[in-house]
């Protein structure tokens, strides 16, 4: 008795299955070959199921920088630039986060105020600051009207604060402001000076 | 008599001009108050009491005499040093936050800010300010409109197919009937399945089912071979419920403000927890989300979140070289991050996928003296602008070694 109707649902109902084989957000689908995927070394934001690195917390990969320690790479050669930007930071170091007048006596801006350089710390600016300290430094960018109290770059008490202020505010925050060196290399926040400077005149 | 009234007249019109240019001047003051809450106060005051940083400013001058608020202006530090018990108690409610001091300040422009406080509680109240409440968490299920498509074609087939039967079936009665052979005691079912069976002892049918069946199979069997290995569509849920819609679309956050690595290193890297508290400190403190995030960080624990793009190890990729050499935007891999509440592999980041972009996108040697010579060197004997193929974009060890 195996008739077309038998026939006919056999294919319906196969079809459907096949159709229903829908895409759970949750599954990566099937793969061929894992171990070929999957890094032997440990990769920096990776975690496998069930093989997770015995020796760091938590199995993470990555490591926190040994405290005090500065990372060179970018300051090895005989540029004079790199060498000013390493004493700079090793000079930033050694000012606690709530002593901004050793920063404000102290730190200099290695880079020099040249259009490229304004244009660099622009970019920088549009990255980090921006959406706080909204676009001409008035302190209205959107995330602001959340936050609260982000300050005006040229309101009388702020239009004059030189480069070691902004760099120590950049790396340590202030009032409302939270530490933002983490995030921003050193050589960054000093083109961000740069620009700050610009949105002061404003 | 004559005189007299002159003279009281005179003084009344000398008194309304006082009264009249006091008015103006305070109007006065007060708008240039105004512009000078604005670029140095409202970062902090309110001018309502609402405790925005510092405490808010309606009434200030029914709490404290406008000299103590001039002194204070002046100089905070030297006012809570003096042992002032209200400049104490405030500074102590405040957490120790010191107050910037506005020396240069002169005390008719303290008394302009504090009359436009006045003057700004005076005028009836606006409309708050609705901070509009956030978007719910509400993920839209990510469905694939390729997926309803063929949903709907087989559908479609299936009734194509049942109202065939029922034709042909229409068609057989009809005939017989115009035979006048009429069989009684038959149902229209039975009919039905008489013809179905007769149909299915048709062999072309047969061979058309059993065609159909192979092809549909067929193409499951490719599709499904095709995907083996790609997460394309991968959206898994993460510990914490974290918009990218919300951050990087409504509020416009750069998408490097997080991932600080997307222009220096391989990784774009996923933001550690104090990335987040820059804004969290204050912002939706009482979320329940928010307070995985609080938890994680008592704790000193990292927030587990589930990896989206995965490549697989056997090709190598570097951040940095796509984005700040070659100048892509984020979106051009990631699709539009910007709109995605969950966040989901849009692009197939297959082999061909790669390659495909290699062989189309001019290499961005604009203001990078690296390039300076291979562009001279292609310029010589082609036509064409320099791709990435034409420098190896296309070399099996580029990216597999």
């Amino acid at each position: 008795m195996f008739n077309s109707i038998h026939k006919f649902t056999l294919l319906a109902g196969l079809t459907a299955g096949l159709l229903s084989c829908g895409s759970d957000p949750n599954d990566t689908g099937t793969e061929f070959a894992p171990n070929m995927y999957n890094s032997v070394g440990y990769e920096p934001m990776t975690q496998l199921q069930g093989d997770t690195n015995k020796i760091n917390p938590y199995g993470m990969n990555m490591r926190l920088p040994v405290e005090g320690t500065v990372s060179r790479k970018k300051y090895t050669g005989a540029d004079s630039l790199k060498k000013a930007f390493l004493a700079q930071e090793l000079l930033a170091k050694t000012i606690p986060s709530d002593s901004i007048s050793y920063s404000e006596a102290l730190l200099k801006n290695p880079l020099a105020a040249t259009p490229e350089n304004i244009e660099a710390g622009k970019l920088q600016y549009e990255r980090f600051c921006q959406h706080c300290h909204g676009e001409a430094g008035k302190g209205d960018g959107l995330v602001a009207k959340a936050y609260k109290g982000v300050p005006v770059y040229s309101s009388d008490a702020l239009k004059d604060v030189n480069d070691g202020h902004i760099y120590h505010v950049i790396t340590h925050g202030k009032g409302r402001m939270w530490p933002h060196g983490s995030q921003i290399s050193s050589e960054n926040r000093w083109k961000i000076v740069l620009y700050v400077h610009e949105l002061q005149k404003q | 008599m004559f005189c007299k009234k002159l003279t009281l007249v005179k003084f009344l019109f000398s008194f309304l001009f006082l009264l009249a240019s006091t008015t103006a001047m305070l109007a006065q003051d007060a708008a240039e108050g105004e512009t000078l809450f604005k670029n140095n106060c409202a970062a902090c005051h309110n001018t309502s009491d609402e405790t925005l940083v510092g405490p808010g400013l309606k009434g200030v001058t029914g709490r404290r005499p406008i000299e103590w608020i001039v002194k204070w202006v002046h100089n905070p530090q030297a006012v809570i040093a003096s042992g002032d018990k209200y400049a104490n108690d405030l500074y102590n409610k405040f957490n120790k936050a010191a107050m910037t001091p506005y020396p240069n300040f002169s005390e008719a422009q303290i008394k302009g800010i504090v009359a436009y406080i006045d003057a700004a509680n005076a005028a009836p109240a606006a409309p708050a300010a609705g901070a509009a409440p956030a978007a719910g968490a509400a993920a839209p299920t990510a469905q694939s409109s390729g997926g309803m498509m063929e949903v709907l074609l087989v559908g479609l087939l299936i009734i194509m197919v049942i109202v065939l039967i029922a034709l042909l079936s229409i068609v057989n009665s009809l005939s017989k009937l115009a035979k006048a052979e009429q069989e009684e005691g038959k149902s229209f079912f039975d009919t039905i399945s008489e013809n179905a069976k007769s149909l299915a002892a048709n062999s072309a049918v047969k061979t058309g089912i059993i065609v159909l069946v192979f092809l549909l199979g067929g193409k499951a069997t490719i599709d499904a071979a095709y995907g083996v290995g790609i997460h394309q569509g991968y959206a898994p849920e993460q510990p914490i419920k974290f918009s990218h819609k919300l951050h990087a679309g409504d509020n416009q956050i750069n998408c490097n403000y997080c991932h600080t690595g997307v222009y220096e290193g391989k990784g774009a890297n996923v933001p550690s927890a104090n990335i987040c508290m820059n804004c969290h400190n204050a912002i939706k403190r009482e979320s329940p989300e928010i307070q995985k995030i609080y938890k994680a960080l008592e704790k000193d624990e990292p927030i587990q979140w589930v990896r989206v793009h995965n490549l697989p190890d056997l090709a190598y990729f570097n951040h940095s070289q796509h984005t700040n050499v070659g100048g892509l935007e984020c979106k051009n891999c990631h699709g539009e991050i910007e709109k995605m509440e969950v966040v989901e592999q849009r692009s197939s980041l297959t082999m061909g996928w790669c390659i495909d972009c290699h062989r189309q996108t001019d290499v961005n040697a604009k203001g990078n003296a690296y390039y300076d010579k291979l562009v001279e060197v292609h310029n010589k004997d082609s036509k064409t602008p320099l791709k990435v193929q034409n420098i190896g974009g296309l070399e099996c060890s580029k990216c597999h070694y």
